[in-house]
């Protein structure tokens, strides 16, 4: 019988402790009446056969599993906005340490291998970090009382979206993606904006006065955003005055950005510790160039939603 | 269709059924393995890693009512319906008599058009 105590210990250890010793001796019993039934019919059993009818039973982590179900960390309806949170997350920490580690690189010239491997390992650090983070808010949120299951009770048939309307629809991964880049803006800008001049002294390119003046303009659009996208979470549905929001917000960014871009210089540079291998007016030149690129979404959501504000007076029309 | 597939969705189709079968059998009590010989007996085979835990997660909802007892130099944890247990057996037995009335014409009524 030293196998049946052997396999009953294997099941519990994979079970939590309060139903570890309660589910172990209700197993023995169990599988002890299987294997007395068995040696009725056929006779006293080998140690064959008894490891026979305890591999029919299944691997001991398998039946812990059915006895007692792991009820998974984080719950299956947080499960799409959490994978769209990590990836957003951990894409933005990668362009930044990519941004942060080229400008050590042109600062200080070291070699090629030691430029890769301060991304990786710059990466690495915060992506921990991040996941940790993100995961542990994802797990607290799974375990508080789910929201939708009051909406499940209390939704009505007539409050369904129109066949029309359902092209209003905004999908999870867009708020998701302007929600996180609202506030990592604001995040960085607000980071940015507070270091004191003893942190600003070792800096070799800087914001100018200037710059930081205009960015500081753009914080409470960027609050707006974030605010606009937990809205969004909320309705998921776009309507006229959201439509009109998002629009008045991307004008205002298209403005600074493209403000900031043709009444430089954006950068103030200690041209003393510049390295020659990279002119600074160069580095000028590419902080004009991201800006006017990066002013194409918000520009390009700026036409997107005054074509829906048209379709949705439309559709009400009609 | 593949026997994984038909496996997949005879499961499904068992897996409701065997509550059923498991509560009408514990009116009388039974211990883990004397309800799976009386449940194979009647036809219905459901392995232990399926049977053991159904009954205690009948068990933790209260419809089962359980106590250890020593019998034959052994002891052994006997599972009975209990009065809650009782009024859902009621209350599914005629759930599943309507269904099997209905889903009986309905199979009825297919295999005529079949032939």
């Amino acid at each position: 019988m030293d196998l049946v105590k052997r396999y009953v210990a294997a099941v519990q250890r994979e079970l939590p402790d309060n139903k570890r010793e309660e589910i172990g001796r209700e197993l023995e019993a169990n599988i002890m009446d299987q294997l007395d039934a068995q040696a009725e019919q056929n006779g006293p059993l080998t140690d064959n056969a008894i490891a026979s009818v305890l591999k029919a039973m299944g691997h001991p982590r398998q039946v812990a599993q059915q006895f007692a179900p792991i009820a998974p960390l984080i719950a299956s309806e947080h499960m799409q906005i959490y994978r769209y949170t990590l990836f957003m997350v951990l894409g933005i920490l990668l362009v930044l340490q990519v941004f942060n580690s080229t400008a050590n690189w042109l600062e200080h010239d070291f070699g090629l291998l030691l430029f890769v491997k301060s991304i990786l390992s710059g990466f690495i650090e915060d992506a921990s970090f991040a996941f940790t983070t993100i995961t542990l808010g994802f797990i607290v949120i799974s375990r508080a009382k789910p929201q939708y299951l009051q909406q499940a009770k209390e939704w009505q048939v007539e409050q369904l979206p129109s066949l029309q309307a359902s092209k209003q629809h905004i999908s999870l991964q867009d708020i998701v993606t302007d929600l996180i880049t609202d506030t990592f803006l604001l995040a960085v800008i607000s980071y940015l904006l507070l270091l004191s001049p003893e942190d600003l002294a070792g800096k070799t390119v800087w914001l100018t006065a200037h710059t930081q003046q205009v960015l500081l303009l753009g914080l409470p659009l960027l609050v707006v955003g974030v605010l606009l996208s937990l809205w969004q979470l909320s309705a998921r549905q776009w309507n006229k005055g959201m439509q009109l929001l998002n629009i008045v917000l991307n004008i205002g960014f298209v403005v600074i950005m493209l403000y900031l871009a043709f009444n430089g210089p954006l950068l103030q540079i200690d041209q003393q510790n510049w390295p020659q291998i990279y002119g600074w007016e160069r580095l000028q030149h590419a902080a004009t160039w991201a800006l006017l690129i990066g002013a194409c979404w918000p520009a390009y959501e700026v036409i997107r939603d005054v074509i829906r504000l048209r379709r949705l007076s439309l559709s009400k029309i009609g | 269709m593949t026997t994984a597939q038909l496996d997949k969705m005879r499961f499904e189709l068992r897996r409701g059924v065997l509550v059923l079968a498991v509560l009408a059998s514990l009116k009388q009590p039974h211990y883990g393995y004397s309800l799976r010989k009386q449940l194979q007996d009647g036809g219905v085979d459901i392995d232990e890693g399926t049977l053991y835990p159904l009954i205690r997660r009948l068990a933790d909802q209260e419809l089962l009512t359980s106590e250890w007892r020593q019998g034959e130099g052994r002891e052994r944890r006997y599972y009975q319906l209990s009065e809650l247990g009782s009024q859902l057996l009621a209350q599914l037995t005629d759930e599943w008599q309507n269904l099997n009335n209905a889903i009986g014409k309905l199979l009825l009524a297919n295999s005529g058009e079949i032939e």
